[in-house]
């Protein structure tokens, strides 16, 4: 492959983004070693990290919204928490064969569609983020009464625990499915942030009036916006209950689209791969907490730690991780230039 | 007839508890711009503190003035050290709100347990009144007129005083009252520290409506603030009101007639509201 070709696609691949060759090289190196990994780890590795890549995938749908569009939506749960009730319905009641999968697959991008349409139909007649923000909560909340209370379906707080389909039940080949759903779906999302209809997002993003006195109908982007990360939210979902075989309610709860929040800022908003980098961090956080817990009780407060880092992380690095490794990268070719 | 009127106590006494969260919320989104996700959070702290210092005391007033004095502290607190930092960045001011929101509602959590306590009424007040052959709570009378009480104080003080009409300046122009010369960050403390004692008090005085107080009912009653808050137009102290009146009422009507629309049926208010004036039912155009 000539330089120029490798280039263009780097470019491709990476879109916009200020990747150098030595980031290129360390990508490379993680994508190795994620291969490679679950022959030498246990299963609980194993399990922790597709976690970390169906999570991510619900980060990177975040992302498209707050880091890409300024929206910042409270009820996004509802997507994810839906996603994984369909299947878990789906698996509970009709039996999970593979037919089944595809028939919940379909049946969550319907909802999240459905859903998207009437959350941004509702969410956006307010004008403001903050208005935005405070009815998307509400319906957020009303989605989660709903499944809490409909228990012949859902089975409310205590939860429904179903089958799934035998092709996916072993864990190890079920990681490197998730590591491709990630993937994927970064690619795709990645393609449409650099599609023109993702350029009027960011344009909205960076000041909504000029957008609209650009002759841009925002509310109309702003609603496609919510669609794709709905339905990127919702798959994510689907995957999410072939992997925990489990769906409560506390995945329909504030606290679950705040995971999604929480991991976007940490890692980067804006970035897209910031929500892996900012995934990958949180859960292994808590992973490495809970396993201090026999020292003291503390550590089993997760959401102590969690909305004191979501506070500290907003005061003080406003750019996430991955903002700070720009920002340590500038600085060394910074002093490299001056020596 | 006899169900109307409990029905309309009901409601009333709804409306306003609503109201005593919903104003400091508005009040302080007109304002200062910045909506509070921690207020939910001051209404389960203030419903803790008078359970709390009620079972202690025995008294019931004592836990009453508890809350609200802790409720002031926690607002002056989050609006020093957390809220003043990141003055004029609306997404900054959610997120950490939210941070706020979540740290101190797990507090609760490990202080009282995870698990719903008790909440008992006065003595004085735990009983049936008679009027007119109608048998209505005690409790909720009281209710109405705390929340009565507090609305006319409220409104006496945004319009016959100095600090109100500083707080209405502020809501309409901000800079320009900076530019005369006012200090404006001092009113900011005292509207967020008493919006929070305000949401503290509903919290205690809901607590013993109910018969317990538990974890998640900060969110709980914070969701239905905020629709009120959108409602009745963000940052008008009269949309505010009304919008609490409006949700009270007609969550009476609904929880006796058709129970199981009683989640959505706000929600569907707020839909219609905004897809007619999306400003809100009192809220300026282009606010």
């Amino acid at each position: 492959m000539s330089r120029t070709q490798f280039q263009s696609l780097r470019l491709k691949v990476f879109g916009g983004t200020r990747l150098g060759g030595g980031s290129i090289l360390a990508l490379i190196l993680v994508a190795l070693v994620l291969l490679v990994m679950p022959q030498f780890v246990g299963i609980v590795v194993v399990t922790l990290f597709t976690r970390i890549f169906i999570l991510s995938v619900f980060g990177m749908s975040y992302d498209l919204l707050r880091g890409y569009s300024g929206i910042i939506n409270l009820g996004h749960a509802l997507f994810f928490g839906g996603g994984t009730y369909i299947a878990g319905i789906a698996f509970a009641n009709f039996g999970a064969s593979p037919q089944m999968l595809l028939v919940a697959v379909v049946a969550t991008v319907v909802y999240s569609m459905v859903a998207a349409l009437l959350m941004g139909k509702i969410a956006f007649r307010g004008g403001s983020v903050v208005a935005c923000a405070m009815i998307t909560l509400a319906l957020g909340e009303i989605v989660r009464h709903l499944a809490e209370n409909w228990r012949s379906v859902t089975h409310g707080a205590d939860g429904l625990t179903f089958p799934i389909p035998d092709f996916l039940r072993d864990r190890v080949s079920f990681y490197y499915y998730a590591l491709v759903f990630m993937v994927v779906m970064m690619l795709v999302l990645r393609q449409f942030i650099q599609s023109p209809t993702g350029r009027v997002l960011m344009a909205i993003r960076e000041n909504e009036q000029r957008a609209i006195f650009l002759g841009y109908n925002t509310a109309t982007y702003k609603l496609v916006a919510l669609q794709v990360a709905g339905i990127a939210c919702g798959l994510s979902g689907v995957m999410f209950a072939l992997s925990s075989r489990f769906a409560n309610t506390d995945l329909l709860t504030v606290q679950q689209t705040l995971n999604a929040l929480l991991v976007t800022i940490v890692g980067g908003t804006g970035t897209l791969y910031g929500a892996i980098v900012g995934t990958a961090f949180v859960q292994l956080a808590q992973f490495s907490l809970l396993g201090l817990r026999t020292l003291h009780p503390i550590f089993e407060r997760w959401l102590l730690f969690f909305g004191a880092m979501y506070v500290l992380v907003v005061l003080f690095m406003p750019t996430g991780i991955v903002g700070l490794y720009y920002k340590m990268g500038a600085l060394w070719a910074q002093r490299a230039r001056r020596s | 007839m006899d169900t109307f009127v409990i029905l309309l106590i009901n409601g009333l006494a709804d409306a306003a508890l609503i109201f005593l969260m919903a104003a400091g919320l508005s009040i302080i989104l007109g304002m200062m711009g910045i909506l509070n996700f921690a207020h939910g959070t001051m209404f389960l702290w203030g419903g803790y503190t008078s359970v709390w210092v009620f079972a202690r005391t025995g008294n019931f007033w004592l836990g009453l003035l508890a809350a609200v004095l802790v409720g002031g502290c926690m607002g002056l607190l989050f609006e020093r050290l957390f809220i003043r930092p990141v003055y004029g960045r609306v997404t900054a001011q959610i997120l950490i709100t939210l941070g706020l929101m979540i740290v101190f509602t797990d507090l609760a959590r490990v202080i009282w347990g995870a698990t719903a306590l008790p909440a008992f009424r006065p003595a004085l007040l735990d009983g049936m009144t008679v009027i007119f052959g109608i048998r209505i709570v005690q409790y909720r009378l009281f209710l109405i007129g705390v929340g009565l009480a507090v609305a006319i104080g409220i409104h006496t003080l945004i319009n016959r005083t100095r600090i109100g009409m500083v707080m209405r300046a502020g809501i309409q122009a901000p800079e320009m009252v900076r530019a005369l010369g006012i200090d404006i960050v001092k009113y900011f403390s005292f509207v967020f520290a008493g919006g929070a004692a305000l949401a503290a008090l509903g919290g205690a005085l809901y607590v013993p409506l109910v018969g317990s107080v538990w974890s998640g009912m900060g969110m709980d009653n914070q969701v239905l603030a905020f629709i009120v808050v959108v409602i009745g137009g963000m940052g008008s102290f009269v949309g505010t009101a009304m919008g609490s009146l409006v949700v009270g009422l007609m969550g009476a009507l609904v929880s006796w007639f058709f129970p199981p629309a009683a989640v959505v049926v706000n929600v569907m208010l707020m839909a219609l509201v905004l897809v007619f004036k999306p400003s809100g039912l009192f809220g300026w155009e282009g606010k």
